[in-house]
């Protein structure tokens, strides 16, 4: 019933966020840093979807998932470019330096896309199909069954390589310590720059996945990585897990809260949630407090 | 404060001032009150941003706060400028007090975060608590600035306010923002792990800049509303924010000049680039971008920079002072240290005593809790159980800056000084905590006893390491205090430098000071120790003459792997 309805969109939102706050971590691993660009990157893998979506035959209805390799070299590309100009120049300088790069590289790819897209809201064609399934009493969209099916697959594929491949066994060292991986022979700066696309990939497909039901518009960057943000600090600083748990809990809230009162009532409530959470326990709710050492 | 020293700046104003009164047209003129809005705005970031070194985003939401403090009181209210404007101040301020208490112990990221979440919830106040705010469309038919019944209209007058405003906030910048406060900053920016060892209560520090920014912040935003006698959600923007970030990294963070470049150059740059059309805002991220990567410091960091901190320069080297330390009473104290890290005993039950006049030595394996005993001694990492007693007072559980306070500070295994300071001025911010009395002569006696008189006037950065670490003892004992630990002070330097180091270790004991020095040479502590102490897994297993602890058995086969 309406539970069960809520449940399933809840669930397709945070399977979408997931995406988000996944690739977030990705970058954040690989350079200790704070990606601000993110978001405008799942804004731009929307847009992506919307502009390759022209080259689609107007006549038949083609499924929207035909655009997933396209929004994913696409996004792959943006992210090597965020990463070369706003990553690797830095070099040893404070982290704060990276936050104002990546603002800054976000205030471009935002007011680009602004100026070529304009201003409006635009929409991406659905993943298979409009309509739903009816089950237990409960209609289930077949865009929101589609959105949790290609999140899990995607999360379900970057496990597989982090876990079982050579790539990923370096992928972890260099998150692990960076000076120790380099020592051992891995090329830090490709990783990092693997890191950036892919994160970037992430973020770029969770475009494509919000921009049918949600719509794009070039300004809904900074919420995107305000939550992909929220959902790293409930779930424990660099942990990928827990960014995919935080995420979903912001869904939950979300499409809960919204249920109950209303979607302002309920963006609120998650930015009070988290200032609690950074007052409660500064370092995260499942965060290890750090050794510092003089 | 002679005339030289403020030739440029009344220079400057006099070119405004013929600017705004001569060539400006009425448009010209309001670009110019909008700079000096946002130049009130950036002088504020530059606090929190610049100087405190912290990414607050939520400069933007002050600067909202003052804008909707100002509009609701003057258009529901009707109160004058003279209410609205320090009541819009101080509702921005108290929104930072409220805050500040969480916030500010947050490390970079999550301070980003909370600063960003605190913006959001105020500007979703803004467009949805309608009777209030007025909503999306926000509260229109704001007056403008009143003063006892004059009226500052549009142009030149509403010009002369905003400016008038905006110099004496440059006024409260530089006497905020003098040489000692600035270098103790930096100290506490770059090195934040060392600061609270020489005395510098960087809690204090932060909070100071953030209120600050706050008030600068809804000043601006105040003022801002006068200028558009509208108040919309747009002023609570993360778009305010960005202004406000790009005009600070582009001016530059830590000079008020920076603050004026910044303000006046991207308020009238949009005029000059009207050709890119849409594409503004995209050179303006590129504009940001460009300056991170290639003038990290600002467009300010072009000018003549300004002069180092000395004011004796001149002065003839001083004689060190014989009185230089304190009393022959010193005494250090700890019973029962225990200090765990996970399953790990790092300090497992230790008692330890010296006093005056003592040099007592601490060697040990990697491992046996030596930087642990000094970081729990000096409050950086206090230890889990135990007393310490500094000349009979307990100091245990005391913030770090405070233990220092009370007279027993340290010196770090890698120096912790940052490069772009000189040494005159990072010994000063050791000392500047005892309030009225002028720093500047101890700093120089402080030198003078370490033989650093001729490089006093260089960056630390430009030293060699030897002399660094003369440095880093320089500022722990400008302060004259009781007990000085020293973590490792001869490693990496040559046995020269071992003996200078060592001839100064004595002199500060002969003084009357306590001296705990902790170093893996047997060879450097031995001639210099009264007493040698050997640890091992967080315990002491031998503590007497330096012949004696090395000559024990267990001490031989803990520390040179021999069999008794």
């Amino acid at each position: 019933m309406i539970a069960t309805q809520l449940l399933v969109n809840a669930a397709a939102l945070g399977a979408a966020y997931a995406l988000v706050a996944i690739g977030f971590v990705l970058v954040l691993n690989a350079t200790t840093a704070v990606n601000f660009a993110h978001g405008e990157s799942v804004v731009a893998g929307g847009f992506a979807a919307v502009a390759l979506a022209g080259f689609l035959p107007p006549d038949i209805a083609v499924p929207g998932l035909v655009l997933l390799p396209g929004v994913l070299v696409v996004s792959a590309l943006l992210g090597l470019a965020i990463g070369a100009l706003a990553y690797l120049p830095i070099g040893n300088r404070p982290p704060v330096s990276v936050f104002v790069t990546t603002i800054a590289v976000g205030i471009v790819i935002a007011n680009g896309l602004n100026a070529g897209f304009g201003a409006a809201p635009r929409s991406a064609p659905p993943l298979v199909g409009t309509g739903g399934f009816e089950f237990l009493g409960a209609t289930a969209s077949l865009q929101s069954l589609a959105i949790i099916a290609t999140a899990t697959v995607l999360i379900g594929a970057l496990a597989w390589l982090l876990q079982r491949t050579q790539l990923g066994r370096r992928f972890r060292a260099c998150a692990q310590d960076p000076e120790m991986a380099r020592a051992l022979g891995i090329r830090l700066t490709r990783i990092t720059l693997m890191a950036f696309a892919l994160g970037t990939a992430f973020a770029g497909v969770a475009g494509l996945l919000l921009a049918h039901q949600f719509f794009v518009s070039a300004s809904d960057g900074g919420v995107l990585v305000l939550k992909a943000y929220i959902a790293v600090v409930i779930g424990g600083w660099g942990s990928l897990r827990g960014a995919a748990a935080g995420a979903l809990l912001i869904a939950v809230f979300e499409v809960g809260i919204a249920a109950i009162a209303s979607q302002p009532v309920a963006e609120g409530a998650l930015y009070i949630a988290v200032l609690l959470v950074l007052f409660v326990r500064p370092q995260g709710l499942f965060g290890e407090p750090q050794q510092v050492r003089a | 404060m002679n005339l030289r020293t403020h030739m440029p700046a009344a220079g400057m104003a006099t070119a405004l001032a013929v600017y705004a009164t001569v060539l400006a047209s009425s448009y010209d003129q309001r670009l110019l009150a909008l700079s000096g809005v946002y130049l009130i705005l950036v002088l504020g970031y530059q606090f929190i941003f610049g100087h405190a070194g912290a990414l607050s985003l939520a400069q933007g939401a002050f600067f909202g706060a003052g804008a909707y403090a100002t509009g609701i009181l003057a258009t529901r209210w009707e109160l004058g400028f003279l209410a609205t404007f320090p009541l819009s101040i101080a509702f921005a301020a108290l929104l930072a007090a409220i805050i500040a208490a969480p916030v500010l112990r947050l490390r970079t990221h999550y301070f980003a975060l909370a600063t960003l979440a605190l913006a959001q919830l105020l500007l979703l106040v803004a467009v949805n608590w309608e009777p209030v705010t007025g909503g999306a469309n926000g509260l229109s038919g704001v007056p403008p600035v009143s003063i006892l019944g004059w009226q500052a209209p549009r142009g030149l007058p509403l010009v002369a306010v905003i400016w008038g405003i905006a110099g004496i906030a440059m006024l409260i910048a530089h006497h905020q923002m003098n040489p000692q406060r600035r270098a103790a900053f930096s100290v506490a920016r770059e090195t934040p792990l060392a600061a609270p060892a020489f005395g510098i209560d960087a809690g204090l520090l932060r909070l100071r800049a953030f209120l600050l920014s706050a008030a600068f912040g809804g000043a601006a935003g105040a003022l801002f509303v006068h200028t558009n006698r509208v108040v919309s959600p747009e002023t609570l923007g993360f778009g305010v924010m960005v202004t406000c970030l790009t005009m600070t990294v582009v001016g530059g963070r830590y000079r008020i000049a920076g603050a004026l470049i910044g303000a006046l150059l991207l308020t009238h740059l949009p005029e000059w680039l009207r050709g890119l059309d849409a594409y503004y805002l995209v050179a303006m991220g590129a504009l940001l971008l460009a300056m991170v990567l290639f003038a990290p410091d600002g467009l300010a960091s072009f000018l003549p920079a300004r002069k180092p901190l000395s004011g004796t320069a001149a002065s003839p080297v001083p004689i060190p002072s014989p009185g230089l330390f304190a009393g022959p009473s010193s005494s250090l104290e700890a019973t029962g240290l225990h200090k765990s890290f996970g399953g790990i005993r790092a300090l497992d039950g230790l008692d330890l005593s010296f006093k005056s006049g003592e040099i007592v030595g601490v060697i040990g394996p990697n491992g046996a809790g030596k930087t642990t005993l000094a970081n729990a001694l000096t409050g950086i990492a206090p230890a889990d159980a135990g007393v310490i007693r500094l000349n009979g007072n307990e100091i245990s559980g005391l913030a770090p800056h405070d233990i220092a306070r009370r007279g027993l500070t340290r010196t770090f295994q890698t120096p912790q000084l940052p490069a772009a300071l000189d040494i005159r001025s990072i010994v000063m911010t050791a000392r500047n905590h005892t309030g009225a009395h002028n720093a500047a002569p101890d700093a120089d006696d402080a030198i003078a006893f370490c033989g650093l008189s001729d490089e006093a006037n260089e960056a630390s950065g430009s030293l060699p390491h030897g002399l660094r670490r003369r440095v880093e003892i320089c500022r722990a004992i400008v302060s004259r205090p009781s007990v000085m630990v020293l973590d490792e002070p001869a490693a990496g330097l040559t046995p020269e430098e071992q003996a200078e180091i060592g001839a100064l270790c004595r002199a500060l004991a002969d003084a009357g000071m306590a001296v705990l020095l902790i170093d893996h040479n047997v060879g450097f502590l031995k001639p210099i120790a009264d007493r040698l102490i050997c640890m091992a897994e967080g315990r002491i297993l031998a503590d007497g003459s330096p012949e004696a602890t090395l000559a024990d058995p267990s001490v031989r086969a803990a520390y040179f792997g021999m069999d008794a």
